[in-house]
């Protein structure tokens, strides 16, 4: 189960969310009517599906929508004060940001469905957002070409000395993508912008590490599992390979840093996904197509039909064990309805400022469905006890645990000098005799 | 041997002759045996005749006196005075007359050099200093240092603890020529050095009393601690040259670890804060020692100027430094163990400068008591910048009396004011160069003071914006300062001014034309900076907007003064204008290529993109010196703004399509391609026609578009353009168009009007040749130019049909046209015309899908056949022989053609 991946596309037109197994490349359920801006699917801690939408017009107000793993149609929807473009949630799927239009950003709670913060990050519009690995850093890239990192715990807290970890301004157009490598607060940022470069950063040092210019714009990147490289999808239809800390040849025809490009006579490329070991490239283009690369011959492995219409959305998730193969979708259903385990609650669209320090007890859905949902309120008091009992004990194991390992160095350090003892010993003894032996030969 | 010795045994015995009487004392010795050989050896002088200076030393490099290096060496340290300065210009002489020698010898010669630091002779060492700056540093300056510095600072630490004082004075002086040349000995060396300038400035006072001396070792101070890290030196343009070559990223890299030695001397250098703090009363004091001489006398002299400059520049940079440490503080002090952050230079800042300082500002404004000379006047003024930068620089969140700040407020305002009334020319330029640090304050200012103040300040600071010089550096520390006080997250509330700042910009950037990159540079990067910054419907985005429009009212009345800037210019006047017809090219066309890129890209972040923007912008792109990277940049930005809403749609396919059909090819032929300086823009063309087919086919619905465009495209198309317009705009129709065709009867009867010409066109424009190796060239780019055509005649049978037919009436029409008038004389042209069409269907023909879609058009062929056989029969029409043959090969080839494929399928 663990080795299944699946391929998830979106697009801004009306035609659904795509799924493939990325090996077998059979299709699953499409989900229904999802019009996504870019960046703008996400899955929620692989329970299920979230998508902002695109506003068919100025008059409709705009929305999120949730599906489950298991049935086409939408099963909650929410509506935000504004348009929310870039869609993201944190690995386990308990919060989930949402950058508007007008540059603010708002973080909810998936459980409660509350927004815990909203606040102005940007002066122009939102375009992309991203948790680093360790979901202890918020990044975000924005149409007035700043790229931004936030402090997730700050965030929630409220109590940022400075807004911004770091604010980082060199490009001079909106920010198409950003992706960030492994490291927690140390890892490298690579931002893609509409200025037709690519920018690295290094969040230890909080400033620009190399700056790569493209041929053409760079609406996706992803970065390689080593990090050596990253893969770059321009508007012409190439994939642009950038090196990172691999050597590049300096007069090759694309440009300094540029390694070389995969490509087929595609239309823009529009977004771009790695499968988790590394090996195979997603691509998803203007022509509708997703292309599956190998990345390690440049060859097209697969092809998945999507639709007519640009894909701008790629997600590569391991396969949710909820997710039932076509054939028995029936079967499943029932089940789920039988636990009546709904998917979440919607997004509230103030937050409400009365109940702010009022944590209620939260328990999150069960993904195991054999289980059965039964599970006791824990009140917030009797949390906190438990978290301090947990770290005074915390502290004193850890404490018994470095006393323990100190005493094994020390038997161990005792030992060798027993040892060199002994060997200076033997050592001195055959000195001597051998001294006395060469004495009592002269003598003789 | 033997020979010399037979003579004197001879003379012995005659001797013996003569005197026979022998008396011998007792007690003397014997007198030596007669066989005894005689061991001692006698010459006279050693004469070697061959060995003369000259001829000796004829390979060494000698000095003028005929010495070579390791003599004069050997008397540098030779106990007479002349002979060691002799020796020291003769090293002089023989190092720059063969550099090579400094090179193998130079730790050997500093070696020796550095014995003579502490000369006893005054000479002597202003000698050596003579050879060190002039020959020695600058010859070593590119190898390594790290043992010169070694080998000289001991030698200079000696001296400097010298007793004679003139010695230490001299050294100082070495030292400060060492640090020119080799700037990292400073931190290695700094806590010992500022002990002795401590010393030197505290307890040996009254050596100093002479002004020159003591400037001398006031300047070297200066100079050392301007190396000390601070804000101002930061470590620079984020991204170095050697990021940019370097292979890998994450790698250890020597020169990171280069700078951080910064750092770490800097946590080492709890030593030198130390240091610093004391050095710091002491230079107030001696600061205050000039304070009486100020009010007494008459005029400041130069030397004592001087002095008192250095002196409070000195106080600055250690000032400057506990700011930039206290700043740093959080960052680098985090890793460092709690000792040092007790220790850390903020706190020693805090409160050492608050005390020692006070006595600084009870002397300010230094104010002359007599009148004096202009050149006086500027000197003050000087001291009292020098003064308020130091002031402001500690001011920062720290408490101060409201008075004293508004005394500094009052110099800062009525300094820049001042210098619109300060009539003279050359002293502007003298007083601008000492404001700037001033200027460079302000945004910092601003943030911290009341609102009276507030709006004083600024309207101070944006006259002097106004009116300085767009050329001069002033203007760039402007642009910086507005650049900090523009960004939104301030909340400064001061709209006006900010107003009065972007109107500025475009008449700036027209100004500095394109002789000034640099500045135009700052200016296009704080416009993309206002530009990015504008919350939509914010005042500040109103106005970023406006930079399209004239305001002439406001403009006139802010500024009644000066007469100078009477033009207010916009935003458009950098790129291109047009006036009665003619286009003239602003500054844009000709800056480089970045600075260009930079202003496209302020494009973005309008808005609403003027018409007019949009049209200048648009005659800019069909010029043919811009850059085909600028002219796709153009295109790109504008369909990322399209998309964002800037455009409007009508303004937007306007602009296209200008591009389309205005975009002027050359060279005219296309083929052969007749060398127009070995140039063509060609493909460039083609890379337009790629991106506008795209940009428009984005817009929305295929079909809807095409609704839109069809009109206005055919409008162009048969307005008779050069072929490649003709060639982009048809591409354009079919990326739009679907198979069958959705295009409406009425335009596919004009195509079928227009078109034919273009075929001929082509065929007239790419003429045949005879030679092999272009044949198949020429065949290619002719179907090139026809393909689009090809893709119409597939969606629409009818088009094909009325173009033949179009054809067919073309050839006759020649004929019958003809026939009335002159009695049969077809022209040149009319037969090549035939032979043209001939061609263009043979070119149909030779394509295989062409071929499938001529079929039922049988007829239609078999007219134009006919036409042109009674054509070339006919006798009433005079024709050379040459072309009747030719035109009878013509049809004999397209019969052929047909009929293989046609006729028996």
């Amino acid at each position: 189960m663990t080795d299944l991946e699946l391929v998830i596309a979106s697009s801004a037109t009306d035609a659904g969310i795509g799924c493939w197994d990325l090996h077998t490349g059979a299709e699953h359920l499409r989900y229904r009517s999802c019009s996504s801006p870019s960046h703008g699917l996400t899955c929620v801690g692989g329970r299920f599906l979230a998508s902002s939408q695109l506003r068919e017009s100025k008059s409709s107000s705009s929305s999120i929508l949730y599906w489950s793993w298991n049935k086409p149609q939408v099963e909650v929807k929410s509506f935000p004060a504004e348009p929310i473009n870039p869609l993201v949630s944190n690995s386990d799927g308990t919060y989930i940001a949402g950058g508007g239009a007008s540059g603010d950003i708002f973080l909810w709670q998936v459980a409660t469905g509350k927004l815990l913060k909203k606040w102005h990050a940007h002066y122009r519009g939102v375009t992309c957002l991203l948790f680093n690995d360790d979901q202890s850093l918020l990044i975000s890239g924005s149409e007035d070409g700043s790229v931004r990192v936030w402090v997730f715990d700050d965030l929630l807290r409220g109590k940022a000395k400075q807004p911004y970890e770091y604010s980082f301004s060199e490009h001079s157009l909106k920010v198409t993508d950003v992706v960030i490598g492994y490291g927690g607060a140390n890892a490298i940022v690579v931002s893609a912008s509409e200025d037709r470069t690519c920018k690295v950063w290094s969040l230890s040092r909080g400033k620009m590490l190399r700056n790569i210019v493209f041929p053409s714009i760079i609406d996706a990147i992803a970065l390689d599992t080593g990090e050596d490289v990253f893969y770059a999808g321009g508007r012409d239809g190439k994939i642009y390979i950038a090196a990172l800390n691999a050597v590049a040849d300096p007069n090759n025809n694309f440009g300094l840093h540029i390694l070389g490009c995969l490509s087929e006579q595609s239309k823009a490329i529009t977004c771009l996904a790695l499968s988790t070991d590394g090996d195979l490239l997603i691509s998803g283009s203007e022509d509708g197509l997703v292309r599956v690369w190998n990345t390690k011959n440049h060859n097209i492995a697969r092809i998945f039909r999507y639709a007519k219409g640009p894909v701008n959305n790629i997600v590569v998730i391991k396969q949710p064990s909820l997710l039932s193969t076509r054939g028995s979708v029936n079967a499943q259903v029932p089940s789920v309805k039988r636990h009546g385990v709904s998917l979440a609650p919607p997004l509230e669209k103030y937050a409400n400022s009365a109940d702010e320090n009022d944590y209620k007890a939260v328990i999150g859905p069960r993904i195991d469905p054999d289980r059965s949902v039964e599970a006791s309120y824990i009140s917030i008091q009797t949390l906190n006890n438990q978290i301090i009992e947990l770290q005074r004990q915390g502290s004193s194991a850890s404490a018994e645990m470095e006393i323990e390992r100190l005493k094994l160095d020390r038997s161990r350090s005792m030992q060798m000098i027993l040892q060199w003892g002994k060997k200076f010993q033997s050592l001195h003894q055959f000195c001597v005799t051998e001294l006395l032996d060469g004495e009592q030969a002269g003598n003789a | 041997m033997v020979k010399t010795k037979a003579p004197s045994k001879k003379k012995q015995q005659k001797r013996g002759v003569d005197f026979k009487k022998i008396r011998r004392k007792i007690g003397r010795k014997l007198p030596p045996p007669q066989n005894a050989t005689n061991t001692e050896i006698k010459s006279k002088a050693i004469i070697l005749p061959e060995q003369s200076i000259a001829s000796e030393k004829a390979g060494l490099a000698v000095s003028k006196k005929g010495l070579t290096l390791k003599e004069l060496l050997q008397q540098t340290s030779h106990h007479n005075v002349k002979v060691r300065k002799d020796a020291l210009i003769g090293i002089r002489d023989i190092l720059l007359k063969f550099p090579a020698e400094l090179k193998l010898h130079k730790l050997a010669v500093i070696e020796k050099l550095r014995e003579r630091i502490s000369d006893d002779d005054k000479l002597v060492r202003e000698a050596l200093y003579q050879l060190l700056k002039s020959v020695i540093f600058p010859g070593c300056k590119e190898d390594s240092k790290g043992p010169i510095n070694s080998l000289m600072m001991t030698y200079i630490f000696n001296a400097m603890t010298h007793m004679a004082i003139e010695v230490r004075l001299m050294a100082f002086k070495f030292f400060d020529l060492l640090i020119q040349y080799f700037p990292s000995s400073f931190l290695l060396y700094a806590e010992k050095i500022l002990q002795n300038y401590e010393d030197i400035l505290q307890k040996n006072k009254f050596y100093l009393q002479d002004k020159g001396r003591l400037k001398n070792a006031l300047a070297g101070l200066v100079r050392c601690l301007s190396l000390l890290p601070c804000s101002n030196q930061e470590e620079g343009d984020s991204l170095s040259y050697n990021d940019a070559t370097r292979a890998s990223l994450h790698a250890f890299d020597l020169d990171r670890s280069n700078k951080s030695t910064a750092v770490i001397c800097f946590a080492g250098l709890s030593g030198v804060v130390n240091k610093l703090t004391d050095l710091l009363p002491v230079l107030v004091s001696c600061f205050q020692d000039f304070s009486p001489l100020i009010h007494s006398m008459a005029h400041l002299d130069a030397q004592s100027f001087d002095c008192m400059l250095f002196l409070l520049q000195s106080i600055d940079l250690v000032v400057r430094f506990f700011g930039h440490a206290s700043g740093k503080n959080q960052d680098d002090f985090q890793n460092l163990p709690s000792a040092y952050q007790k220790n850390s230079p903020s706190r020693h800042g805090q409160s050492i400068s608050a005390v020692t300082l006070k006595k600084l500002w009870d002397e300010f404004p230094l104010s002359p008591v007599h009148c004096l000379s202009e050149k006086d006047g500027d000197r003050y003024f000087m001291l009292n910048v020098v003064i308020t930068e130091i002031f402001l620089q500690l001011s920062y969140g720290s408490e101060l009396s409201p008075a004293l700040l508004e005394r500094f407020l009052e110099f800062i305002e009525s300094s820049l004011s001042e210098k619109i009334f300060n009539g003279k020319e050359a002293g502007k330029v003298h007083h601008e160069k000492h404001l700037i640090p001033l200027v460079a304050f302000i945004p910092k200012i601003i943030m911290q003071v009341s609102d009276a103040w507030k709006s004083r300040i600024l309207q101070a600071f944006t006259t002097v914006f106004q009116n300085c010089n767009p050329e001069s550096p002033m203007k760039l520390t402007c642009l910086t300062a507005v650049e900090e006080m523009l960004l939104p997250e301030q909340n400064l509330e001061i709209f006006d001014d900010q107003i009065t700042w972007i109107r500025e910009l475009p008449n700036l950037l027209v100004l500095l034309g394109d002789k000034h990159p640099l500045h135009s540079k700052a200016v296009l990067r704080l416009q993309l900076r206002v530009g990015q910054a504008a919350n939509l419907n914010s005042p500040l985005a109103k106005e970023y907007d406006n930079m399209q429009y004239i305001q002439h009212q406001q403009y006139t009345e802010c500024d009644p003064t000066s007469g100078v800037w009477n033009k207010q210019y916009i935003i458009q006047d950098f790129y291109c204008t047009h006036l009665n017809g003619t286009v003239n090219y602003g500054p844009f066309m000709r800056l480089p290529r970045d600075i260009q890129e930079l202003s496209v890209c302020c494009l973005y972040y309008f808005s609403f993109l003027d018409k007019v923007l949009l049209q200048s912008l648009a005659s800019c792109c069909i010029c043919h010196e811009l850059e085909p990277f600028i002219l796709s940049r153009i295109i790109e930005v504008f369909h990322s703004a399209y998309k964002a809403g800037h455009i409007q749609i009508a303004d937007y396919i306007s602009f296209f399509i200008t591009l389309l059909s205005r975009f002027q090819v050359y060279p005219e032929k296309i083929y052969p391609t007749e060398k127009h300086e070995g140039k063509s823009n060609r493909g460039t063309f083609k890379s337009v026609v790629r991106a506008v087919c795209s940009c428009l086919s984005q817009i929305g619905d295929d079909v809807l578009v095409l609704q839109m465009l069809e009109k206005i495209v055919l409008d162009e198309i048969s307005h008779k353009r050069p072929v490649d317009n003709m060639y982009g705009l048809i591409r354009l129709l079919i990326t739009l168009d679907s198979k069958p065709t959705r295009l409406s009867e009425q335009t596919i009867n004009r195509l079928s009007e227009v078109l034919p010409e273009y075929f001929l066109d082509v065929v007239n424009n790419i003429p045949e040749e005879d030679e092999e190796s272009t044949k198949l060239l020429i065949r290619q780019t002719r179907h090139y130019y026809l393909l689009p055509c090809f893709f119409l005649f597939d969606r629409s049978n009818t088009l094909l049909n009325q173009i033949l037919k179009v054809m067919e009436s073309l050839m006759r029409r020649n004929v019958s046209s003809l026939l009335p008038h002159h009695k049969g004389v077809l022209g040149k042209d009319q037969s090549s015309r035939i032979l043209s069409i001939v061609s263009v269907l043979l070119l149909m023909h030779g394509d295989l899908k062409m071929q499938k879609l001529l079929m039922p058009c049988k007829t239609e062929i078999r007219n134009i056949l006919e036409s042109m056989r009674t054509l070339e029969s006919s006798e009433d029409i005079m024709m050379t022989i040459e072309e009747r043959h030719q035109i009878r090969s013509a049809c004999d080839r397209l019969t052929a053609a047909i009929i293989s494929t046609l006729e028996y399928h």
